[in-house]
């Protein structure tokens, strides 16, 4: 192993940091004015879902599971959300009760998810395939076509400023912080001892499937939070919304330099991860370049971030 | 004062295998107490359920007095109880001072980890032992990369954090060299000035002598004496441990020219677990490999077979040598090897009979098509050498009992015609009959010139089959048995260390 990938280990994050800075330079060059308000925030708005799905889908993969059914997650959210708060009556105790159901709804997906996977067994890969079927199929139940407008004070608020500054950085600092709250916590080690040696954590003495399942959790949680921007920006139902987005989450989460076989990484280095696909997005857009490559290019840079880990970590034979 | 743990009666069955049948033991407070048995005898078993990692069947566990209902670790160890494990319970990826405290990090108010005290506690752990430890054990150094003592002393050190009031210390020592140990004794004596008790499991039979107060010998799942360490000696604790076993006949010697050409001639063999291997296997040879589990046994076989590659050392077969860096280069020397792990090392699960056999056939004769029709005869001829019971071979693998299985596993060697046979303890959980079947195949074939070696966990098995054993003791042969010497006495005298 060289010197360079030792002190890599572990730090992979520092590249995707490099990148998107490389990325933010490019996309300045391109386009004069990246640096004003106007520009800045709808770039965050655009990249906020992607950035709070990744943050959840770390705590899953981080626990050595995935989960692919956060995408259906969202437009459950979504439509449960818009429903409730169409149901009592468009006021703003309705957009708070409709939050909240959206949040819930999130939560309980996670749970049952951790359930079927930590406690049944399941397979995580297939199980939570099946299970984003399952919440598709709810969500086309809850609300079977687009529509249902959400009152104009969700939209007003979501797009508004608060003391000076966008809701929206105020959504994305919020969500950083609670990062930062949970990585102080014993919980986010105990996630990473689960996914990087289960049998070591059983024999610690750890509950292994409640700290999968609350992981789960997490990850319907942020998920949910991913749904409820959405639908500010949005402003109504969309019964297949958020289709994308689980796959882009593991692909951030991957950039981020979190391990797939879970044990390592960490929630900032996915919204580093999340950031980067953003920006490539931008960047070909103001290059002029078809749209159709953002796909690509996306997928290529993913293959790459693997690539880069298993230089870093080190070989298996076979 | 009750005693710090008694154990009475305790029964248990995985399966059709009976682990412990009257497992007992009891330890009094700042009693350093080893646990000693032949492999098998169900030691390991019943400091699990000490531990609350295994559940058991019936008895009784006290610890200082009050009954013990672990279903899980977490409640063993809310009762005092701390297990170092042999196969180590660290996590790779998390700091040594990470995993020293896990599930027990110091919080701050908010319930946060508290950094500061995490690292200054794991270093007040860390720091009498760094002067045995060797470089590179640092406090933020993920486990990962640490080599095999230092990571036993992190795991010492992560029972102590839990300041635990009775201590089992399965192989405590087992990677740990001369100095460490002694330092560790220096531990663990003021650990017994504190009033800890501990359990004590250590295939070096001296350690045990130098270290401990009583000593307790376990023999086929029963608890048969408890001998104060100071009035026993060597000899009566391996005879209490092999017990009334019957000596076995050996196996007629088969007549060979003695100027003929060994078969498999290993030099030096070194890897994670092998310290300096040699030994020549001649053609016809059944030579056994003894001792304890995990002494070495299954990382040679499974470097010979190319699966886990040795670091050095030079294999020779037929007087050529070999490089053995992956599964298929031996196959293609006619080198075989049939674990008793099949569900890790053999099966292909879901897929039929047919399919298991032919796995090892296509490697060995580079095939890329096959007529499935033309091999299928061989491979009936082969199961059926076994006394295989199967339904046919489309049947699904998954469709035959253990014991039949492995049949299968060893008719896809046997359609290769293997020259030299390695087994890595072939008969575990498989039943009496098919194990008979084995054996009697093992010796036709050594009768048809086939070179094998044959590691099992069953000290019986060895006596009963082969023609030499080369016993190890923490990765190296610490004897060699053959003719008179092959009795259970000798073997479990040598596993232990004890050469005399």
């Amino acid at each position: 192993m060289t010197g360079m990938s030792m002190r890599l280990r572990g730090r992979s994050w520092l590249v995707t940091l490099l990148a998107l800075i490389v990325l933010v330079a490019v996309n300045a060059v391109l386009q004069p004015n990246l640096f004003t308000g106007t520009v800045l925030k709808s770039n965050l708005t655009v990249f906020l879902p992607l950035v709070l799905v990744a943050i959840g889908q770390t705590y899953v993969v981080l626990a050595g599971d995935i989960d692919l059914s956060v995408g259906a997650v969202i437009a459950l959210v979504n439509v449960v959300t818009v429903t409730v708060i169409a149901a009592i009556g468009n006021g703003v105790g309705a957009v708070l009760l409709g939050l909240l159901a959206g949040m819930l709804t999130g939560m309980a997906c996670g749970l049952f998810n951790g359930f079927l996977v930590a406690v049944m067994r399941f397979q995580p890969i297939v199980t939570t395939f099946a299970t984003g079927i399952i919440f598709s199929g709810l969500a086309l139940r809850v609300l079977p076509t687009a529509g249902l407008p959400v009152p104009a004070p969700y939209w007003r608020t979501y797009a508004g400023s608060l003391l000076g500054l966008p809701v929206t950085l105020w959504i994305f600092l919020t969500a950083l912080l609670l990062v930062a709250l949970l990585s102080w916590r014993p919980f986010l080690t105990h996630l990473a001892a689960v996914g990087g040696s289960r049998t070591g954590a059983f024999q610690t003495g750890l509950p292994v499937a409640r700290i999968r399942i609350q992981g789960y959790v997490l990850a319907g949680l942020f998920s949910a939070f991913a749904s409820l921007c959405l639908t500010g920006e949005t402003a109504s139902g969309d019964p297949l919304m958020g289709r994308m987005l689980a796959l882009s989450s593991i692909s951030a989460v991957v950039l981020g330099g979190t391990a797939l076989a879970g044990g390592s990484g960490s929630a900032f280095g996915s919204v580093l991860g999340a950031l980067v696909l953003g920006m490539i997005g931008n960047v070909i857009f103001f290059a002029g370049l078809p749209f159709e490559y953002q796909t690509l290019v996306q997928g290529l840079i993913t293959l790459a971030a693997l690539a880069g880990g298993v230089l870093v970590a080190g070989r298996q034979r076979w | 004062m009750p005693p710090a743990l008694r154990a009475q009666g305790i029964t248990k069955r995985f399966d059709a295998v009976v682990a412990l049948s009257d497992g007992a033991l009891t330890v009094e407070r700042g009693e350093i107490h080893a646990l000693l048995g032949a492999n098998g005898c169900g030691k390991s078993t019943l400091c699990k359920i000490i531990a609350g990692t295994v559940l058991r069947d019936g008895g009784s566990v006290q610890v200082d007095g009050v009954p013990l209902e672990p279903k899980r670790p977490a409640d063993a160890e809310a009762a005092g109880i701390a297990l170092f494990y042999q196969e180590l319970s660290l996590v790779p990826q998390l700091t040594v001072a990470e995993n020293i405290f896990l599930g027990h990090e110091p919080r701050t108010r908010a319930g946060f980890v508290d950094r500061r005290k995490l690292e200054d506690d794991a270093g007040r752990l860390l720091g009498p032992f760094q002067a045995v430890a060797g470089s590179g054990l640092d406090l933020h150094t993920p486990v990962a990369r640490l080599a095999p003592d230092q990571r036993q002393i992190v795991e010492i050190l992560k029972v102590l954090a839990r300041r635990p009031r009775l201590i089992i210390f399965d192989e405590a020592t087992a990677a740990l060299d001369r100095r460490q140990v002694e330092f560790f004794f220096r531990m663990l004596r003021e650990l017994k000035a504190q009033g800890i008790a501990m359990i004590f499991i250590s295939h070096r039979l001296d350690e045990v002598f130098e270290i401990c107060d009583r000593i307790t010998v376990m023999r086929n799942g029963a608890t048969v004496a408890t001998y104060p360490a100071a009035e026993t000696d060597v000899n009566r604790v391996v005879h209490a441990m092999v017990g009334a076993m019957a000596e076995h006949l050996h196996p007629p010697q088969v007549e060979r020219p003695a100027n003929e050409q060994p078969r498999l001639v290993v030099d030096r063999a070194r890897g994670r677990r092998l310290r300096d291997v040699s030994l020549t296997l001649r053609p016809g040879e059944i030579l056994g490999l003894g001792g304890l589990q995990g002494q070495g046994q299954s990382a040679l076989l499974r470097g010979l077979f190319g699966a886990d590659p040795l670091d050095s050392g030079r294999v020779n077969l037929d007087g050529a040598p070999l490089r053995l860096r992956k599964p298929a280069d031996a196959v293609r020397h006619g080198i075989a090897y049939v674990s008793g792990d099949r569900g890790r090392d053999a099966a292909l699960h879901g897929r039929s009979i047919f399919e298991n056999i032919a796995a090892a056939s296509f490697i060995r004769e580079r095939r890329v098509l096959v007529w499935p029709g033309r091999l299928a005869e061989r491979f009936r001829q082969a199961a059926a050498a076994l006394n295989t019971k199967y339904a046919g071979l489309e049947a699904p693998i998954g469709s035959l009992s253990g014991g039949n299985q492995q049949k299968i596993f060893i008719a896809r060697w046997l359609a290769t015609r293997p020259a030299v046979l390695l087994l890595d303890d072939p008969t575990k959980g498989i039943d009496l009959a098919a194990k008979a079947d084995f054996f009697d195949l093992v010796q036709r074939l050594a009768a048809e010139g086939a070179s094998i070696l044959f590691y099992s966990s069953e000290d019986a098995e060895l006596l009963g089959l082969c023609n030499r054993i080369l016993v190890f003791n923490g990765g190296a042969i610490a004897a060699e048995l053959s003719g008179g010497t092959m009795t259970a006495l000798h073997l479990t005298r040598a596993a232990y260390g004890d050469a005399a």
